[in-house]
């Protein structure tokens, strides 16, 4: 950085690239993961893609918004953006998350206390554009200029001014998705206001008033998800195939019952896994198909569209999207009367089915729901599973999923689980309600285009890669096989990539995995290993 | 400055702070109710909240009672308000200036709880308690006030200058509000200095607020301390100032507001009139037209 950003800043220049990202800038990792030059290098930016898409943020691309023909096209869409900034200000159009945005958009004081506590600006190197309050007072700025009375001339008094054009939105789009919405900046502000939150409103104002979204969230994301069932791409035929087959490998594997009712009307449980865990990850609903049958639970899938997948990509960047697909949701459980819905090992299913959608399922779509993580806690204290923690005798930390534990608030049960079936658990530092985001929050995990997967490897997944490191720095070695238990598929995606891009299986003995995998190891009728160690 | 001046600048100066504060006020609480978007930790929960867990912690957690503790919260805003426990802990350089400057403001409110209980005193006939509390009590917390909060101030206005990451997020109306702060610290300062009843002399012009007597004239230094602390009181609810009421609903009913959903209740019937409104969103996805409802574009199909 030649000179400190400033707010003006982000109108400027449209062409050129705000203020770069640079590997050489980020603080440097623990041994052997300390030398720049053995780290991969970033994919470069071909010229034809700079052309053709705009990258005028930090050199990194993960929108691939196309460079518009003519000005006219471009000023269409800062229009379509201020009627946008409006709407989100309004009581009728975005009632649902209007109070807290405008306490955050009134009352902050600067004090920049939120800064540290973002992992994506402490690891850039302290890159200015990725301070928590610098989208936020762009975001303040505009809505005091464009949506007040007399704002302009306000702007102008109170040295505020800030201009509204293509190179605002475009830099505005691209820095929406540098924040993982892990909300730590919200947790050390001194009045309580919410920078994460910003990045939420930002990200809903382009989907629902300019149409602009990832498509990895969007296309292929919701609307999939809406269209076909899941945003896997996986209809309801393929998802019975897939469970069969899953069934039939797992039983043969273990020699247990592994066995996954479908459909069952007036079942105890509803289990939402997110779909990805088929594909991905089979062996996380196999332990969960094991340990729901061994303790006996009244359980069932369905095969209903959307009602298979626990994913809900509409929290990150659309509320009506969310709302649609908590519906499918709730709808199913009504249609086959359950007792409650369980979510699987999703962070993101969690929180839009526990808590944000909880004010619009009224009615009888108010079922209930919790988590797997009380579920799994009563079995495995229940006495009906026999367990021999020897069994998983080898070192174990644990990632908090924001989205479960700082946002929900569901920090033990699953540390009484794994104190009580893994000798050698461990503690990141920080953890709990304290704890770093994995880096793939917010839809990032599933976000590679252009050179994004190396921003989100070695930029928002820096700190907890170091955390991971740190945790098992006692046996840093590849003869120690390490487990980090990450309860959470877009947490697993992330840690995966990472585990990856530093080769940290073959030069750590670092592997990574759900909590289901965790008890299913330690199970005394479990006869081999369930837990492989390689990367999948 | 003459009796009658004054009395007219302070009344219509606190009308201006009565009815702007109550207007921010009440335009926060009428703002509609909004999706759950609580933040660990959750201080009400008795058992829990002090490592952050919270009743999503119980297996079928809608069967069993919440508990909920209210000195849990007051601990939590106690430490925040007095202390500024998130500065101590995030933002520690920041913490020396913007505890003395808070403190500064706390002593002035303390000095004028002092003038009221003084008046109190001297209406019930007590009127020897009343003249200590105005002749050395008023005077002693005032100054002490105007000291440490002009200390803070300075140090704040420091710290936006020479600190280049609070440099660039200062606008100019962030020293305004500083210097408008440390005028009336620096006014204070001088009129208790300048005053040596001081006490008194406020202590009359509170009573010839509540009287309406134009013929009490204050000296000059305390006059023109008076009227800065007006200005600025009138000013504080339009400017981000007003964080300490704000802090209510950012803690209260944002942060904090873990209440789930019952059928019937009043939460219901709110958000169930919220999602008739009609939505205007212009994304072709969304399939608004200005009359569909919220509820009817939750429900509508995606297939094409």
């Amino acid at each position: 950085m030649s000179r400190p950003l400033k707010i003006r800043d982000i109108g400027e220049r449209d062409q050129e690239v705000l203020s770069p990202v640079r590997l050489e800038d980020l603080p440097p990792l623990p041994a052997p993961y300390d030398k720049l030059e053995e780290q991969p290098q970033w994919k470069e930016l071909s010229p034809g893609a700079q052309e053709r898409m705009v990258c005028n943020l930090d050199g990194v691309v993960a929108l691939s918004l196309p460079q518009p023909q003519t000005e006219e096209e471009k000023q269409a869409y800062v229009d379509r953006f201020e009627a946008g900034l409006k709407k989100l200000v309004s009581r009728n159009d975005n009632w649902t998350f209007l109070k807290p945005l405008m306490l955050t958009a009134d009352y902050c004081m600067a004090c920049q206390t939120c800064n540290e506590a973002c992992p994506v600006y402490a690891m850039s190197g302290h890159n200015d554009v990725y301070r928590p309050t610098y989208r936020a007072e762009v975001l303040r700025r505009l809505v005091r200029k464009y949506t007040r009375p007399g704002g302009k001339l306000l702007a102008r008094v109170r040295g505020e001014d800030i201009d509204l054009n293509w190179a605002t939105i475009t830099r505005l789009y691209e820095l929406a998705y540098r924040c993982t919405m892990c909300r730590r900046c919200a947790q050390v502000c001194p009045i309580g206001l919410d920078n994460g939150l910003v990045t939420h409103e930002l990200r809903k104002l382009f989907s629902q008033e300019l149409g602009w979204a990832p498509s990895e969230l969007h296309d292929k994301g919701t609307m999939l998800q809406l269209q076909v069932g899941s945003s896997t791409g996986m209809s309801p035929e393929v998802l019975k195939d897939n469970v069969e087959f899953i069934d039939e490998d797992i039983s043969e594997q273990t020699g247990l019952d592994a066995h996954t009712p479908l459909d069952v009307e007036g079942a105890d449980v509803l289990l939402i896994h997110n779909a990805g865990e088929m594909l991905a990850w089979p062996e996380n609903p196999g332990a969960f198909a094991i340990i729901l049958n061994a303790a006996g639970i009244d359980w069932t899938l369905s095969t209903d569209e959307v009602g298979y997948d626990g994913v809900n990509y509409g929290l990150f960047y659309d509320d009506i999207q969310l709302a649609r697909i908590a519906l499918r949701h709730a709808e199913t459980a009504r249609k086959l009367r359950v007792n409650k819905i369980v979510m699987g090992e999703c962070g993101h299913e969690h929180k839009s089915l526990i808590t944000i959608a909880d004010r619009v399922l009224t009615g009888d779509l108010a079922v209930h729901r919790e988590s797997f993580l009380t579920l799994l806690e009563r079995i495995v204290f229940s006495g009906k599973i026999a367990f021999d923690p020897s069994k998983n005798d080898f070192p174990v930390t644990l990632h908090d999923p924001c989205n479960i534990v700082r946002n929900l608030g569901i920090v033990e049960p699953q540390r009484r689980i794994l104190r009580f079936l893994c000798p050698q658990f461990r503690e990141m530092t920080p953890h709990g309600v304290d704890n770093y985001c994995c880096g793939g929050g917010s839809g990032f995990a599933i976000m590679s285009p252009n050179n994004f997967t190396d921003w989100r490897v070695s930029v928002s997944g820096r700190m907890k890669f170091k955390q991971i490191l740190d945790a098992f720095a006692d046996q840093p070695g590849p003869e120690v096989k390490k487990y980090v238990c990450a309860p959470c598929s877009n947490c697993k995606g992330q840690i995966r990539d990472m585990l990856d891009y530093y080769g940290a299986l073959e030069r750590s003995g670092i592997t990574y995995g759900g909590l289901a995998e965790l008890i299913v190891n330690a199970m005394v009728d479990v006869k081999e290993p369930y837990i492989q160690w390689e990367m999948h | 400055m003459s009796g009658s001046l004054l009395l007219f600048l302070s009344y219509g100066l606190l009308a201006i702070f009565v009815v702007a504060f109550v207007v921010r006020c009440v335009g926060i609480a009428r703002l509609p109710v909004h999706l759950r978007w609580e933040l660990a930790p959750v201080p009400k929960d008795s058992t829990r909240g002090k490592y952050g867990g919270s009743y999503l912690e119980e297996y079928e957690w809608w069967t069993k009672p919440r508990k909920e503790s209210l000195s849990g919260e007051l601990a939590v805003m106690g430490r925040e308000i007095f202390l500024m426990k998130a500065l101590w802990d995030h933002n520690r350089r920041l913490w020396w200036w913007s505890l003395a400057f808070h403190a500064g403001l706390y002593l002035l409110i303390a000095a004028t709880g002092l003038l009221a209980l003084g008046g109190i005193l001297s209406a019930a006939g007590v009127a020897g308690a009343g003249a200590a509390l105005f002749g050395t009590g008023l005077p002693w917390v005032a100054g002490a006030g105007c000291v440490l909060g002009g200390v803070g101030t300075l140090g704040l206005v420091a710290s936006r200058l020479l600190r280049p990451d609070l440099r660039v997020m200062s606008s100019r109306v962030a020293y305004a509000n500083l210097l408008l702060t440390l005028a009336v610290f620096a006014t204070g300062a001088v009129a208790v200095l300048a005053a040596p009843d001081f006490g008194d002399r406020i202590a009359s012009y509170g009573g010839a607020l509540l009287t309406a007597d134009a013929g009490a004239a204050l000296p000059a230094a305390v006059a023109v301390h008076v009227v800065v602390a007006l200005v600025f009181l009138a000013y504080l609810p339009f400017s981000e100032m007003m964080h300490f009421a704000a802090k209510f609903f950012t803690y209260h009913q944002v942060r904090w507001d873990d209440q789930p959903l019952e059928a019937g209740s009043r939460l219901e019937r709110e958000v169930q009139a919220l999602m008739r409104q009609p939505v205007t969103w212009a994304a072709p996805h969304v399939g608004a037209d200005g009359v569909k409802t919220w509820a009817d574009l939750a429900k509508r199909e995606a297939k094409p």
